[in-house]
């Protein structure tokens, strides 16, 4: 591969090779990104006829007559679309001028009359007060019509429109509008701004890289910076991964909904695929990528981003290792080119039936990117059943066995029977037809099927250390699978996989099976899985144990009794209510406590906390108004106990 | 031993006689009725287990908390602790007491249940 695959700085003459080592040290390691969308050709026929519109006004004609021409196509009636450009046209109008001029240059034999008013126009126009947009398309109309473009003052204006219009579609326009310049002008500053702009595109997983303004800004972009960097000569600051990530965003699309958007994704498919710089390799297998005997031939299309081929290519496999075992089987073989296929004979290399992973390498063009392509190639094969032994064993061993063999595809004359004394014995080797070798495929099943009431079981075979398949069915052990029912089973082998042409079924025998215990044959019944279950009633928690009534209401009595204990002493005391003034104030007090006392009673039956406290605030200052006023009356009676 | 703790105890209980002032002693009497109401109230819960506790809890709160503020209105109308009660006349201190009696009937009479 050329070493100098990253970034070329020109330094003093020389060409330094930058990234080199650290290339190779990826390319060993990590694996190259490749383009998953492209325009296959199918999809080429519907851009074309997508683009394929009659005109409806002059934009429309502009997208179709160029983006056609951008495919390599004419329009269908090149006179007729001449004609209707001259009519349409109105010369006082710059965009229409920049439609008409660049939709005759892409028809042969078409010219745009010119007036010196025309002209003028179009020169005012280039001017730092103009919009982007304006002066992109009178540098375009003035250079597609040949005349001249003072390209200094257009890059002067242009660095100007950049800096206040400091958007990606106008940093577009201007790289546009900069390839269109004579190339003596000073067009380093607008060339920077492809690296800026390629820093503001958005990731999306590794796969696309595409601009948030959406799929029609990411292909103009392609355009612009292509068409500038050929212009300039100049390599564009896009790594490998980012072509190919900008490749899949801009054909990820394969309708389009309007004609603009097809007439970007034209013209950026031709500037991926002719431009001097970077060119995406598509490679895809013709069909599967599956080999058998039958089919011997890898067959690989390798083409550009337009699914045409792309001259003077070699191909060529770097290496194929088998996926399971990792043993190389093939290194640096060419493919052959043939009716623009590439073709390869891998079963020449006589690989074993499997998958195999390829590395292939397309070189031959400096500017390709993305040619080295990892593929999974799978080999296929015909299975063949060898020494198929059928035997009924006695389990003690008494009695010698009997071995018959059967040969594929007919079935056995006669049919086996074992009882419960006797173990039904079956052992066969499965081999590829071609080269011998002992195949080992994923399934390998062995079906007894009862005629009568069609149940069925089925076994798995299983090899052992010398690759034979051995399969024995013990009639005492297995009876429940059976549901011991016994019979005629038909006994059939089914071997299945991947990698084999020839899936196997094959009525090996009818085995008579003969259950102890048996028990009346019935249709087997589904299982009753989903009848309703008994229902779940809900158990209270119990409540807990409360002691008898009558321990309660003795303990209520005794509680009670200390009060019969308090009266009797106070009466001893002599504590009594001689001293009782019949005051208001004295009656109320005793009044409100009362009924404060009450109220406790009643929240305690019926009231809640709200009520209570409502009732409590009244009472309560009831009372303590009257008891502030009695006690201050005791109080003076105390002091002055003559009053 | 025994005897003189009993001597002691005759000693006490006749000094209390003679000194104690009646009102003291009828409080003193309304102590005694709510000590014995809240032990057997305790003696109940041990028995019999402590179904419902919210009842238990409130009931022998009640008398705790009856038998504290008792014990700070004997203190507060001692004429012996005057000194210490200056601002605080006797009524004054029973009508303290009456007051939190009501908020402690309210809490008890709430989680009774």
């Amino acid at each position: 591969m050329p070493c100098c695959k990253g970034q070329v700085l020109t330094y003093n003459g020389r060409q330094v090779c930058l990234h080199c080592v650290v290339l190779l040290a990826l390319a060993l390691g990590a694996q190259a990104l490749t383009p998953s969308h492209h325009l296959s050709p199918a999809d080429l026929d519907r851009l074309k006829a997508f683009l394929n519109q009659p005109f409806t006004d002059l934009e429309s004609a502009y997208y179709s007559i160029v983006g056609l021409s951008k495919l390599g196509i004419a329009v269908s009636d090149e006179h007729a679309a001449c004609q209707f450009l001259k009519s349409q046209l109105d010369p006082s109008n710059i965009d229409s001028l920049f439609f008409a001029s660049e939709a005759s240059q892409a028809l042969s034999g078409c010219q745009i009359p010119l007036s010196n008013e025309t002209r003028d126009l179009l020169l005012a126009a280039v001017s730092e007060d103009s919009t982007m947009s304006q002066i992109h398309r009178s540098v375009s109309t003035l250079s597609s019509l040949g005349l001249p473009v003072a390209s200094q003052e257009v890059v002067s204006a242009l660095t100007t429109r950049i800096t206040k219009e400091d958007n990606v579609l106008a940093i577009i326009l201007a790289l546009q509008t900069a390839s269109r310049l004579s190339q003596q002008a000073e067009l380093g500053g607008i060339l920077e701004e492809i690296e800026d702009l390629a820093a503001r595109l958005d990731d999306l997983g590794g796969i696309y890289l595409q601009f948030e303004e959406g799929l029609e800004a990411t292909a103009h972009f392609v355009t612009a910076a292509y068409a500038l960097s050929d212009h300039v000569d100049i390599e564009p600051p896009l790594k490998e991964d980012q072509v190919v990530q900008l490749v899949n965003s801009v054909f990820s699309k394969k309708s389009w909904d309007s004609l603009s958007e097809a007439f970007s994704v034209a013209s950026a498919a031709a500037a991926f695929s002719g431009n001097r710089f970077h060119i995406p390799v598509v490679v895809t297998s013709q069909g599967p990528a599956a080999v058998s005997h039958r089919q011997p031939m890898l067959q690989l299309q390798v083409t550009d981003i337009l699914s045409q081929p792309l001259p003077s290519i070699s191909v060529q496999v770097e290496s194929a290792h088998a996926v399971a075992s990792k043993s190389v089987v093939l290194s640096q073989a060419p493919f052959t080119l043939r009716d623009g296929i590439f073709e390869l004979n891998f079963m020449d290399s006589q690989p074993a039936s499997g998958y195999y992973q390829f590395a292939v390498a397309v070189t031959g063009d400096s500017r390709l990117v993305a040619n080295h392509v990892e593929m999974k190639v799978k080999v296929s094969t015909e299975v063949a059943i060898n020494n198929m032994d059928l035997s009924v064993v006695d389990k003690d061993q008494s009695i010698g066995t009997k071995t018959t063999r059967v040969e594929y595809p007919s079935k056995a004359k006669t049919s086996f029977t074992a009882d419960s004394h006797q173990n039904f014995a079956m052992s066969f080797q499965l081999v590829d037809v071609n080269t011998g070798v002992e195949l080992t495929p994923h399934q390998t099943f062995v079906r007894l099927h009862n005629q009568k009431t069609g149940q069925e079981v089925v076994f798995v075979a299983e090899p052992d250390s010398k690759n034979v398949y051995k399969f024995e069915l013990d009639t005492a052990e297995r009876k429940s699978e059976f549901d011991s029912i016994s019979g005629t089973y038909a006994l059939y082998l089914i071997v299945g996989d991947a990698t084999l042409e020839n899936p196997i079924l094959w009525n090996v025998a009818d085995v008579v099976l003969k259950f102890l215990d048996e028990e009346i044959p019935s249709v087997i019944q589904p299982k009753n899985l989903y009848v309703p279950k008994p229902e779940i009633k809900h158990l209270f928690r119990d409540p807990e144990k409360k002691p008898p009534t009558v321990v309660s209401n003795t303990f209520t009595a005794l509680v009670l009794s200390p009060l019969l204990l308090l009266f009797i002493l106070w009466i001893k005391l002599g504590a009594n209510i001689s001293n009782f003034s019949f005051t208001p104030s004295c009656i109320l007090f005793h009044l409100g406590h009362a009924a404060m006392l009450g109220l406790m009673y009643v929240y305690w039956t019926q009231l809640n906390m709200f009520q209570t406290l409502k009732y409590l605030a009244i009472i309560g200052s009831l009372t303590f108004l009257a008891g502030n006023r009695m006690l201050a009356q005791k109080a003076v009676k105390r002091y002055r106990p003559g009053c | 031993m025994s005897s003189s703790v009993f001597s002691v105890l005759s000693k006490f209980v006749a000094e209390y006689r003679r000194s104690t002032p009646a009102k003291l002693k009828v409080v003193d009497a309304y102590l005694l009725y709510i000590l014995l109401t809240g032990a057997l109230q305790f003696f109940y819960c041990v028995l019999v287990g402590t179904f419902p506790f919210n009842s238990f809890l409130s009931g022998f709160i009640s008398c705790v908390g009856a038998f504290v503020l008792g014990v700070c209105l004997r203190i507060q109308i001692n004429p012996q602790n005057k000194s210490e009660f200056l601002s605080l006349s006797p009524e004054r201190a029973f009508a303290d007491f009456l007051f939190a009696h009501a908020i402690l009937h309210l809490v008890v009479v709430n989680f009774i249940g």
